[in-house]
């Protein structure tokens, strides 16, 4: 049994750009503006970083291929930079990559680094993906409101949720990350929404309307780490650690057998159970302070709290609308605004959620600031319910 | 003597109806009198994809042993392609041996009736398959009078429907319409000339020499079966040829319009409903020359269900005229940014999964008993390593059950909203496919669906188009009727 990398990487410091549809900056600006305040916290010298991960999903309107768009960009010392893709799961990717590195003993500092230009493409709504020549020759022209709209109807007919309630449930979803995100100044969409404004929304895909859905937007966000002897010897406190990382990635099970019904995360469910374990939380709903949630769509929000054992399975639905997720609430979901308001630059959003968790645990989160937290969960996906990257990740004072 | 054993018939659901042409280009004296309707073909079907489906519905009758196939004849005065070859696609959906002689006829709309006379005549056994899909100008004749649809016919294999008893193919240089290459649409003439020099002085010298082919008199003839546009020419045919007991077949006109090279064919269909056996048929058409054919029924006509009751029945009566010059892409639409993604051919990718793509054969583990799509060299089977363990496992025929169902509005679709979902294949496996049909939205969670051979998508800077398998319910919803 590995012995995971719990407290043996400390994030030194982090940096997130302004989210949004920028049409000021390419994702070179973008990537800078996340890198110079990351390495503004970290007060160290650039020369100090031994090797670099790169996330970024669409190389057609984006950056580009390879390592190199970001070592250029931020005019690297002379290190390596890899580049990964994981759908919308590549920010964390990209963490993991460098948190192992700093674990592997391989290198004291590394960076970590997402960004996706989005709003080049002169349409709403995310560009279809690559996908090689043979599955488009058979799998449906699909879209991310069409692959989750599949899963409202799963979970609905699973528990047996009347469609009001679960429509209800998800515009409360979207009602409180709206809210949250008003006051946050790098936030996409800042504007206060009400349940009735959600549920009159234009339907994109059944039962998913339009405030139902995240926006996509241009944005990057990166992470400095190292170990917790360098950090601490720089004078970070609290000290805030990585408690586990852990990656499931579909195998075709849920796609290609029948077994799956549809309802939930398979994968989500296996990568809390290990980041639980790794981390040595034995109870999350008491142990985790805030959770950062891949809020692509309300009800991903609402089933990944079932998923992650945030609450009992078939519940969501009735605590959400109870007020537990709320920011005054049981665990603050979404506490900056998530991928529903804070935005969603695909390769970014990883390192976004985690930027936040740190925040918190460092007590840096000015207005949004939650009374000491010890833990805080990322979870982060790519693709659809039925064939996705899913990653949990958890961050812990030390 | 030869015989045919199984005739298979397809109709696309959409009937538009001649009101709705005549009340969009009445003005220009399209619609010709706006009574009844044509059947339309789909955005995601073609002569390809209906031909396949009646010779589905054919080779389905039962009887008749698919391996001893040695010849597919696919007619259509609107080949999809130039090249490649057209009935090389509708060999692979059928799944047929490798070991058949494949090949497209054409240039007439007796080329259905042309290739049956030539598979009649010889002892191999073939399977001819006719469709079409003719583009029309706006506001033409042939535009209200035309129809989208198909028809296939087993001949020498399984047990004998129809005996042939004779027949004959004449030529003549009687050109009443063509369309020149590069051309989108023909250009017809006069339809006096065309009945005088036509029906009643070709036809019947046609039918007479058919007759002593056969030994047989003009009033051992119990029914004619002869697509014919003129009104009132049917019956003048009958006298001229001295077919004094016969019957004439309805011509669909009303229904399905005149559907081309299967139009002999489908009505043969629909006259063999009320049929008994022993009696006597002569299939003819016009063409550049005619042809008639002599069949008698045999016993197992009492047998013979043809699915073509049903296919009228389940139409679905569509009042937007612009569906049909949209579909057929004779009008420009913004399609929007989405709407633009290039289809990489990938040709070599098709070939090496070709039956997959086009036979819809998926794999199923020996050692599990799992069955997956597309198959794999290691097994889907969720656990442990399973290496070259899969059969081959058809699944076109399998039908499955909704798991998971979206009318997506974002997604590009030629007919939004676009209709995908999990399928559960019977018998195991299952697959994320289109929906389509007009009425695809109204399926759900648990509907049984069944799958058809369509279109998946097409590049109209190429031309190319490629084609898969798509779920439609199997029980489609009640149809409409027209106001």
């Amino acid at each position: 049994m590995a012995s995971g990398i719990k407290d043996r990487v400390a994030v030194l410091s982090m940096g997130c750009s302004r989210f949004g549809e920028r049409w000021d900056v390419g994702q070179e600006e973008l990537m800078v503006e996340a890198y110079s305040e990351a390495l503004t916290r970290a007060a160290i010298d650039p020369a100090l970083i031994g090797a670099a991960w790169y996330s970024s999903h669409y190389d057609d309107i984006g950056a580009g291929k390879a390592g190199t768009p970001m070592a250029q960009a931020l005019r690297l010392p002379d290190i390596g930079v890899t580049r990964v893709e994981n759908f919308c799961a590549g920010g964390t990717e990209a963490f993991r990559g460098a948190v192992y590195a700093v674990a592997s003993g391989a290198v004291d500092v590394a960076l970590a680094m997402g960004v996706e230009k989005l709003k080049d493409t002169g349409f709403a709504g995310l560009p279809s993906a690559s996908r090689g020549t043979f599955s488009p020759m058979y799998l449906p022209t699909h879209t991310n409101p069409g692959n989750f709209s599949q899963l409202a109807q799963s979970y609905a007919a699973r528990h047996q949720i009347a469609r009001t309630d679960l429509k209800r449930a998800m515009a409360h979803t979207s009602v409180k990350s709206h809210a949250n995100a008003v006051d946050h100044p790098n936030a996409h969409l800042r504007k206060a929404l009400t349940i009735d404004q959600v549920l009159n929304a234009p339907m994109v895909a059944d039962p998913l309307g339009l405030f139902d859905c995240c926006p996509v937007s241009d944005g990057a966000a990166c992470a400095i780490v190292t170990t917790p002897d360098i950090a601490r010897a720089l004078g970070r406190a609290p000290l805030v650690t990585i408690k586990a990382i852990q990656l499931v990635t579909s195998n075709g099970w849920e796609a290609q057998q029948p077994d799956w019904d549809g309802s939930y995360f398979h994968t989500a469910r296996i990568a809390a159970k290990r980041a639980y374990q790794e981390a040595g939380i034995s109870d999350p709903r008491t142990a985790i302070g805030l959770a950062e949630l891949h809020d692509c769509f309300s009800i991903t929000e609402l089933v990944a709290l079932e998923d992650l054992g945030l609450c009992d399975e078939g519940q969501a639905w009735r605590h959400m609308l109870d007020g537990w997720f709320d920011r005054d609430g049981r665990m603050p979901c979404q506490i900056d605004g998530g991928l529903k308001c804070f935005g969603h630059p695909v390769g970014a959003s990883g390192l976004r959620m985690l930027y936040e968790c740190w925040l918190q645990l460092s007590g840096q989160a000015g207005a949004r600031q939650l009374a000491s937290p010890h833990f805080a969960l990322a979870h982060n996906l790519g693709g659809g319910p039925a064939q996705n990257v899913c990653s949990v990740a958890l961050l812990g004072t030390c | 003597m030869t015989y045919i054993s199984a005739i298979g018939t397809y109709l696309p659901r959409l009937r538009l109806s001649r009101s709705a042409i005549a009340s969009a280009v009445g003005w220009l004296g399209g619609g010709s009198g706006g009574k009844g309707t044509r059947s339309l073909a789909f955005w995601d079907e073609d002569s390809i994809t209906m031909g396949v489906e009646a010779a589905r519905q054919c080779l389905a009758q039962g009887g008749a042993d698919q391996t001893a196939l040695r010849q597919l004849v696919f007619a259509t005065t609107t080949p999809v392609f130039r090249e490649p070859q057209n009935a090389s696609f509708v060999h692979a959906a059928l799944r047929l041996q490798a070991d058949c002689l494949t090949q497209d006829a054409g240039g007439t709309a007796r080329s259905g009736l042309l290739a049956l006379h030539q598979a009649l005549e010889q002892a191999s056994p073939a399977l001819v398959v006719a469709a079409d899909m003719p583009v029309t100008l706006a506001a033409s004749a042939a535009e209200a009078r035309s129809g989208d649809g198909a028809a296939a016919v087993l001949v020498g294999a399984g047990q004998p429907l129809l005996s042939y008893l004779g027949g004959v193919s004449m030529a003549a240089p009687l050109v009443d319409r063509y369309q020149a290459s590069g051309h989108e649409a023909g250009v017809e003439w006069e339809e006096r000339w065309l009945r005088e020099e036509g029906f009643m002085t070709l036809m019947p010298q046609a039918i007479a020499a058919a007759l002593q082919r056969a030994n047989l008199s003009p009033d051992a003839i119990d029914c004619l079966v002869m697509p014919c546009p003129i009104a009132g020419c049917a019956p003048a045919v009958l006298k001229a040829a001295g077919l004094a007991k016969a019957r004439l077949a309805p011509t669909l006109a009303q229904e399905t319009g005149d559907t081309g090279s299967g139009h002999a064919l489908l009505m043969l269909a629909h006259a063999l409903g009320g049929m008994k056996a022993g009696e006597t048929i002569l299939l003819a058409q016009l063409g550049q020359g005619a042809t008639v054919l002599v069949v008698q029924a045999q016993e197992g006509i009492a047998d013979f269900k043809t699915g073509l009751a049903a296919q009228l029945s389940h139409g679905l009566v569509e009042d937007n005229y612009l569906k049909l010059v949209m579909f057929r892409g004779q009008l420009a639409w913004d399609r929007g940014l989405r709407g633009r993604t290039a289809v990489n051919e990938a040709l070599s990718t098709s070939y090496r999964y070709h039956e997959a793509l086009l036979g819809f054969v998926g794999g199923r583990c020996r050692e599990t008993g799992r069955v997956q799509f597309p198959p794999s060299r290691l097994s889907a089977s969720g656990t442990g390593f399973h290496l070259d363990t899969l059969d081959p496992y058809p699944l076109a025929d399998a039908g499955g059950k909704v798991a998971t169902f979206t009318a997506d509005r974002l997604a590009f679709s030629r007919h939004p909203p676009n209709c995908y979902g999990l399928v559960d294949f019977n018998g195991g496996g299952r697959l994320m496919m289109d929906f389509t049909d007009p009425d695809a939205a109204g399926l759900s969670g648990g509907d049984d669906v069944r799958f058809v051979f369509r279109i998946k998508d097409m590049d109209e800077r190429t031309g190319y188009r490629r084609y898969f398998w798509k779920a439609v319910s199997a029980h489609p919803a009640p149809p409409t009727t027209s106001d």
